[in-house]
């Protein structure tokens, strides 16, 4: 995207109060915006069944910037991208991947957030410490949801690139993957650093991180195809990580939010 | 071995243990931040299921009596038609029928509503066209659930008015009622007593099946609990609240229920 960077590289030498004159101005236009606020610390409920989260403070701050009203709605995850093609909504966000086959269903944002997956496994385990040795015993299982990020990265870098390797047990949510793995049914659970650092907190001891971080991907809001709002939301997310919004986001909700308190 | 001939007079030994659990379960939520804080959260998923297990089975009675008297018909088109109806939505899983309703069916009938509307009755005249999202995921849920369960209940209600005597019938139109009125005061009265214990059945099988609403997103009990555990990574705690919800709304209808029932009986043989 030579536009973007070069909106960004422009944006960054130009002071804060320029940054709203660049971005195009909507008029207050209502968006219906999709999320399952099931993705900690993207968008969850607080303790006190608040919908929170990154998302959640990035879609104002680009409400703000692009003057625009933002009505929110929940859906499943199972049930997003086909609602979101078919025009149900106009924007869709719970940190999806970027991927190419889903292009031809939706039209995704510039990046926004880059991930990178750990390797969650219970307190005792031994046999295996990194993605390697786990990919070499045969006998090791690893539980995903089908179609997620967690899913993509154990398929093409911990495992063979086979998607239905029967060493991947699939359930219909996270939470199922988690308790999978502490009753011993599988091994290995990827998750982002975060939502691993939770659990592990939430654990006692009955869980724990290890190996390298594994993966990069990148998430994008999804839109209908053809939405008039990719546009628009491209600078707006250009113009929050040239003026450091994104960074301070970052901060907020991976390094000094305490989650599951 | 004999059966047992009057297991209705035992004393609830199991209505004791639940209790117990139920009272250590509110004990639990009193007393735990874990367990106050999901029950504050999963309690405003039982406005949805409500409304959902409410709505859904009301309208599930109306269709399904409708059905069984249809399957009942003198007109055998009436009566293959119902039958057809019953037998493909009860050989459908409630979760395929809602994901077919929601992603299929309704958008489908959007999509003929406009159609239709659009028809150009006067150019000048700008037609409203309805969107798919102006029908709510949850009103597509409930649409399903009723669908589903119209099915079940025709059965129920076939079953019920067949049950009546041909006696009966014979002696009503022998005093000279007609069909409505026979329908109405002989056959109807009698075969609602008959089913009432299975359509109590399903009353709570529904507020059990509502959770199903769940798989599009709506905020229902089942909904709550699971993005609260996602949250709050406490899934024990949570699924354990949302557990109590639905016992204590089951279990509270069950004797509700069981107590009209008794009611009824006592009316009949008095």
């Amino acid at each position: 995207m030579r536009l973007t960077a070069a909106l960004a590289a422009t944006l960054s030498l130009t002071a804060l109060s320029a940054v709203a004159q660049d971005l195009p101005d909507l008029a207050g236009k209502e968006i219906v915006v999709v999320t399952e606020n099931a993705y900690p610390p993207l968008q969850f409920l607080d303790a006190s069944g608040a919908a929170v989260g990154w998302e959640y403070d990035a879609m104002a701050e680009i409400a703000k910037r692009l003057n625009v009203t933002v009505k929110y709605e929940n859906i499943s995850w199972d049930a997003m991208i086909p609602a979101v093609s078919e025009g149900q909504y106009d924007m869709g966000m719970t940190g999806i991947t970027i991927r190419d086959d889903r292009k031809e269903q939706v039209d995704f944002s510039d990046s926004y957030m880059t991930s990178e997956m750990v390797m969650m496994v219970r307190g005792d385990e031994a046999r295996f410490t990194d993605a390697k040795s786990f990919a070499a015993d045969d006998t090791l299982l690893m539980a995903a949801q089908p179609g997620t990020t967690p899913f993509y990265v154990g398929v093409y870098e911990v495992l063979d690139g086979n998607e239905a390797n029967p060493r991947i047990k699939l359930f219909e949510t996270f939470g199922a993957t988690v308790e999978a793995l502490k009753a011993g049914d599988v091994d290995l659970v990827l998750t982002d650093g975060t939502a691993g650092a939770g659990y592990v907190d939430a654990s006692g001891g009955g869980l724990k991180i290890v190996g390298e971080k594994l993966g990069t991907e990148d998430f994008g809001f999804i839109f209908p195809k053809g939405s008039d709002l990719v546009a628009p939301m491209n600078a707006a997310i250009a113009s929050m990580k040239a003026d450091g919004t994104l960074d301070a986001l970052n901060k907020k909700w991976f390094l000094d939010y305490k989650m599951g308190g | 071995m004999t059966p047992n001939p009057k297991p209705d007079k035992d004393f609830p030994w199991w209505l004791v243990i639940v209790t117990v659990t139920g009272l250590w379960l509110f004990y639990e939520v009193w007393a735990s931040a874990v367990y106050s804080a999901a029950l504050a959260t999963l309690a405003k998923g039982i406005g949805i299921t409500v409304v959902v297990t409410l709505i859904g089975y009301a309208g599930a009675c109306i269709l399904g009596l409708g059905l069984a008297m249809a399957g009942l018909s003198r007109f055998l088109v009436l009566r293959q038609a119902a039958r057809l109806y019953i037998e493909v939505m009860r050989g459908i899983p409630i979760i395929v029928l809602l994901l077919y309703v929601a992603f299929v069916l309704v958008p489908a009938a959007i999509a003929a509503i406009n159609s239709v509307a659009s028809l150009p009755y006067d150019v000048e005249a700008k037609v409203e066209v309805l969107r798919t999202r102006d029908v709510p995921l949850l009103w597509r849920a409930v649409l399903a659930l009723m669908l589903a369960y119209s099915a079940f209940l025709a059965e129920i209600f076939r079953a019920g008015l067949q049950a009546v005597e041909t006696g009966q019938i014979e002696a009503a139109k022998a005093l000279g009622l007609n069909g409505w009125q026979r329908f109405r005061h002989i056959v109807f009265p009698q075969a609602f007593r008959m089913v009432l214990p299975p359509l109590g059945n399903d009353f709570v099988a529904m507020v059990k099946d509502s959770s199903l609403v769940s798989v599009l997103g709506v905020s229902d009990i089942t909904q709550l609990a699971k993005v609260t555990a996602a949250g709050n990574f406490r899934y024990f705690e949570t699924y354990n609240v949302a557990a109590l919800l639905y016992l204590t709304m089951t279990i509270g209808l069950s004797l509700a229920l069981r107590r009209f029932e008794a009611g009824m009986r006592g009316r009949v043989e008095r």
